[in-house]
């Protein structure tokens, strides 16, 4: 479905540029004032990690000077995180995942790794420097494995190949997913990159697959997340609000988070769980 | 008000008290055969007479009498017929062939005319549609699309730029019930809107009711488009036909029996898979060649009648309309279509000269179906709606005060909403997701049409309508009332107010029309919605040439159905926990239309400066009222067709409307997401809903009609030129971040440099020719 609107969309695109129908335009947009954003991911034996920063009206200046992450950092808050009855404070110290790691600033650490205990809950508390506060709850889910990834050659071209990849969901309970793959490495642009839930399922298992696009030697990644409704609902929500953007057949949607607080935040407060598989298409 | 409905009923009993000459018959096209819709008959120098129903049926009483007296039959494009009678006591039975005039810029006397009949009805808020005028008004691509037309009409609004989208009085694309030939046209569109499913070829009369609805129609809150299709000519062969930019008409009709019985078979279609199958070949041997995607729709009508008995007529019609839309590669096999299909079985019975009867069987199919087949996997998607109707309506006239309809309707409907399959050919692998319903509507209803007096009409009618889905049932009184008092001969005031209920609903996922939005019947969790419609208006006619209409309108709307935000309408086996139920209204103290249907110059302008909210829904912008994108404060068309001589002819469409209302991002944030997924620098935030205002729209469209004829054939060529201003007007605009990336340690970052707003328009200056043919 989504797939038919892009193609449309791209054709329809393709004749605005050769008719020059599409134009800068100078428009007042509504008032807006910045909110909090958090974005915390909870991953079993990494450190308790957040990043806490402001949003922007749309076209605030961009600020691409020394001073871009003062403005867009939020700093100075207190950053709680309770769990297991024990409460970790995240120092309000920039810290990096620097290459070969797909790079990511955080501005708020702890001193501990997060447990990877299955079914521990845990509580966040952010009061920021004007006193405002940002809440939120999430909780460990358990890993759902990749059970394989199998390798297979085209009929009628024998270079090609495709990858598919399988996974047993447990039908008792109602189950979110998103699915990533990569080629090459993690920085690079995902080929998917979509949520799936098991509310429709009539079979435990799943299965992703590419086109018959890959050749002898490419490195194809691929990455399950088991994650909560609240994320599905907030990935959901982002997904929704960039194709709302761009895209006319799209409805926009806005940015469906799971904190809370007087400060009026956005975000998403959440564990994650993945497996990952790197495959070397090999004959 | 229960009083006040009977009371004309009640005086039925009355009348017969002097001999009377009823008569009655039928008015039809001489050279065709085909039934002339609302032809005026009158007595001359008697001040009475009637117009002819939809089914060219006419019947009106006279005080019976010795002397001979003249009727005068006649109808916008013919000649009129005069024919003298003797009124006798009883019934006399006169069919009339009216000629159509032989050009198009003979004066034509026509005494009874058509804009003085708009003054005395009781009708307002009616717009009707000239399909001869409509085929010469420039089109997008020369493709005539009646639908288009009649959004240059006052209280009506076109969806986007070049669609046939159609919001009338503050309605909602699926408030409007469109029916062809009595059948309901579900998705009147082509091309995701852009062309409407109707063959001009095939059309004969096209009827908008905006408002003042009449008590035989039900079942959606807005307007209703009654189209119906061409007879066939029961005289002589025709093919008539037409090559355009992008499609092709052929239409062939005839008598199977002369005067007795006739046929229409049309049919459309698109070419540009032609060019780009052909396109794609020649290529097929290009390293990175993207096969361009195949695209075509076509319509095909038909339709069949039958002269059984003098009182006796029966008619069969039927369309079918595919759009299809596929590509396929070594990886896929994708095929997307969708399209429309009904059937009409109409029976009219004359019991006698004061009344007459329908008697039909419908049947609606819409469907849309998604499969994607890959190796050892499937993806299927598709939704259905159908209908099977039966519906009696009676047609009394028992004397010239009162003209009576009353009739009832039976519906089945069947629904498959969102079924989804995906699954491994080896059956590991399943989803699937989908609902099923069924639901019958009912409706019975009554209306009267009285002349109390030479300078007052009412026209009093009720609507009862039910629906039932399982354990839901509601049952809902319709009442619907009109008056018409005459301040002069050439000078009316109305009013009329109407309630209507409506207990299908269109799940859309956006403003657009998409063939995927769904149909969702009424459950105990969706009530169906209901509308209150009250208009006062005025109708002059200056001059015996220019009618000016002013009407004032207020709309309420009540169980107004929505999605909440970020809504799944896919894989999801319960669509109702993503609705949300509001209200709305719309009102506007200035719904303007002039019109002139004589000489060289005709046309009309329109005019409408309206308001339109929705609101009261829990979780859309907290509860609070909000503009629809399609509420244009000033809505301004001008249409005009000039007849320069007998072959040329010129005509212009202009329009002018205020921005339609978008949700357009206020804020934005940076988004890192997890590893494996692109930072967002940028990332969107939307607030309330429709707080921004797209520009004003403006379009000026010009076409020149060239005619000729030879022994055995009349032609054309028809020249358009659409946006002849070459204005860029807004389809949509989109907020664009430029980033500029920067290498780090072998890793691209993007960081923003510059966020624009972009305008998107769709069509510059387009000229089209077209070549339309009749042998």
């Amino acid at each position: 479905m989504n797939s038919l609107k892009y193609i449309a969309f791209s054709l329809g695109l393709t004749f605005f540029a050769a008719c020059d129908l599409e134009q800068e335009v100078v428009i007042d947009l509504p008032e807006y004032s910045n909110q909090p954003i958090v974005e915390c991911y909870l991953e079993p034996g990494k450190p308790f990690r957040l990043t806490l920063t402001r949003s922007y009206s749309f076209f605030d200046p961009l600020g691409l000077d020394s001073s871009f992450f003062d403005k867009t950092l939020l700093n100075g808050a207190t950053v709680t995180i309770a769990y297991n009855g024990q409460v970790d404070t995240l120092y309000n110290n920039p810290s990096f995942d620097l290459p070969p790691l797909p790079i990511r600033l955080y501005n708020y650490t702890g001193l501990n790794t997060v447990p990877a205990t299955p079914g521990v809950e845990y509580t966040l508390g952010i009061t920021l420097p004007d006193g405002g506060t940002i809440g939120g709850k999430t909780v460990m889910l358990p890993l759902v494995p990749i059970d394989s990834v199998l390798v297979e050659w085209s009929d009628t071209d024998d270079t090609l190949a495709r990858v598919l990849t399988y996974v047993t969901d447990d039908m008792t309970q109602v189950n979110y997913y998103r699915r990533m793959l990569n080629y090459s490495t993690l920085d690079s642009f995902p080929r998917q990159n979509f949520l799936v839930t098991d509310r429709i399922s009539t079979s435990e298992v799943f299965a992703f697959g590419t086109g018959y696009q890959l050749t002898e030697g490419d490195t194809v990644i691929n990455s399950f997340f088991h994650i909560t409704k609240d994320y599905y609902d907030f990935y959901e929500s982002v997904q929704r609000a960039v194709s709302g953007n761009r895209n006319p057949f799209a409805q926009p949607s806005p940015i469906i988070g799971n904190v809370q607080g007087t400060a009026n935040p956005l975000g998403i407060f959440t564990c994650l769980v993945y497996d990952r598989d790197t495959t070397i298409i090999q004959r | 008000m229960k009083q006040s409905i009977l009371s004309p009923l009640i005086l039925l009993i009355a009348f017969g008290a002097t001999a009377q000459t009823t008569i009655s018959g039928r008015l039809t096209d001489a050279k065709t055969g085909e039934n002339l819709i609302a032809a005026t008959v009158e007595a001359v120098g008697l001040q009475k007479g009637n117009v002819s129903n939809e089914y060219g049926f006419y019947s009106f009483s006279l005080p019976s009498g010795d002397d001979s007296i003249t009727l005068r039959f006649s109808y916008l494009g013919y000649e009129s017929s005069l024919r003298r009678i003797k009124p006798a006591p009883g019934k006399i039975s006169l069919n009339v062939a009216l000629v159509p005039t032989s050009s198009v810029i003979e004066e034509v006397v026509i005494k009874a005319n058509v804009l003085e009949d708009k003054v005395k009805s009781t009708e307002m808020s009616v717009a009707t549609l000239s399909m001869r005028e409509a085929k010469a008004l420039p089109a997008l691509f020369g493709e005539v699309d009646i639908i288009k037309i009649i959004q240059l009409k006052p209280g009506v609004t076109g969806g986007t730029e070049g669609s046939t989208g159609i919001f009338v009085r503050g309605g909602g694309r699926d408030q409007n019930l469109i029916v062809l030939d009595e059948a309901v046209v579900y998705n009147p569109d082509h091309l995701f809107g852009f062309f409407s499913t109707f063959n001009s070829d095939a059309v004969k009369d096209v009827k908008l009711f905006k408002g003042g609805f009449p008590s035989q129609y039900g079942g959606r809150l807005s307007s209703v488009i009654d189209v119906r299709m061409k007879e066939g000519n029961n005289q002589e062969y025709d093919v008539t036909g037409g090559i355009g930019l992008i499609s092709s008409r052929l239409t062939v009709e005839g008598p199977i029996q002369k005067d007795k019985s006739s046929f229409l078979v049309s049919g459309r279609r698109t070419y540009a898979d032609l060019i780009t199958r052909a396109i794609n070949k020649a290529n097929e041997n290009t390293p990175d060649y993207n096969p361009i995607p195949d695209y075509y729709f076509y319509d095909l009508n038909t339709k069949v009648n039958f002269t059984l008995t003098e009182k006796d007529r029966l008619y069969l019609s039927g369309y079918f309309g595919r759009d299809v839309f596929a590509f396929s590669n070594e990886s896929f096999d994708f095929l997307f279509d969708w399209g429309n299909a009904t059937g009409t079985a109409r029976w009219n019975h004359i019991f006698g000269p004061k009344l007459f009867s329908n008697t039909t069987f419908t049947y609606s199919d819409y469907r849309y179906n998604i499969s994607n087949i890959l190796d050892g996997f499937s993806f299927r998607l598709g939704s259905n709606v159908r209908d099977a109707n039966f519906k009696v309506d009676f047609y009394y006239q028992p004397n010239n005060q009162h003209t009576i309809r009353f009739g009832g309707n039976a519906t089945y409907h069947q629904f498959t909403v969102a079924r989804l399959q995906f699954g491994s050919d080896d059956g590991r692998v399943n989803f699937q997701s989908g609902q099923d319903f069924t639901g019958m509507e009912y409706g019975l209803y009554v209306a009267d049409e009285w002349a109390a007096s030479d300078r007052l009409k009412f026209n009093f009618g009720a609507r009862g309508s039910a629906w039932a889905n399982g354990p839901a049932f509601y049952a809902n009184f319709e009442p619907r009332a009109s008056a018409n008092y005459s301040l002069a001969e050439d000078w009316s005031v109305k009013a009329s107010y109407a309630r209507m209920n409506q207990y299908v609903h269109l799940l859309a996922s956006s403003g657009l029309s998409l063939p995927t939005d769904i149909w969702y019947p009424s459950t105990e969790g969706v009530k169906p919605e209901t509308s209150d419609q009250i208009a006062i208006g005025t109708s002059y006619l200056f001059d015996k040439k220019w009618l000016i209409t002013w009407e004032g309108w207020y709309k309420w709307l009540y169980n107004q159905v929505d999605f909440i935000d970020g809504a799944e309408l896919f894989g999801n086996n319960n669509l109702e926990n993503e609705l949300t139920i509001g209200r709305g209204y719309a009102f506007s103290p200035l719904e303007l239309e002039i019109e002139k249907k004589e000489g060289r110059l005709t046309g009309w302008i329109g005019y409408t400066l309206a308001w339109v909210r929705r609101g009261d829904f829990p979780v859309i912008n907290n509860g609070e009222y909000y503009a629809p994108p399609f509420d244009p404060r000033h809505n301004l068309n001008i249409v005009a067709l000039y007849d320069l001589s007998k072959r040329w002819q010129l005509t212009a469409t202009f329009s002018y409307k205020s921005g339609n209302a978008a949700w357009l991002p206020v804020g934005r944030m940076s988004f890192q997401d997890v590893p494996g997924s692109r930072v967002r620098p940028v990332l969107p935030i939307y607030g309330d809903r429709n707080t921004f205002r797209y520009p004003a729209y403006m379009r000026l469209d010009l076409g020149i009609v060239y005619r000729w004829k030879t022994r055995r054939s009349e032609q054309d060529l028809t020249l358009s030129i659409y946006n002849a201003l070459d204005r860029r007007n807004t389809f949509f605009i989109y907020l664009d971040p430029d980033f500029t990336e920067t290498n780090v340690g072998g890793q691209i970052i993007e960081t923003p440099n510059k966020i624009t707003a972009k305008q998107v328009s769709l069509f510059p200056i387009l000229p089209s020719i077209t070549w339309n043919f009749k042998f």
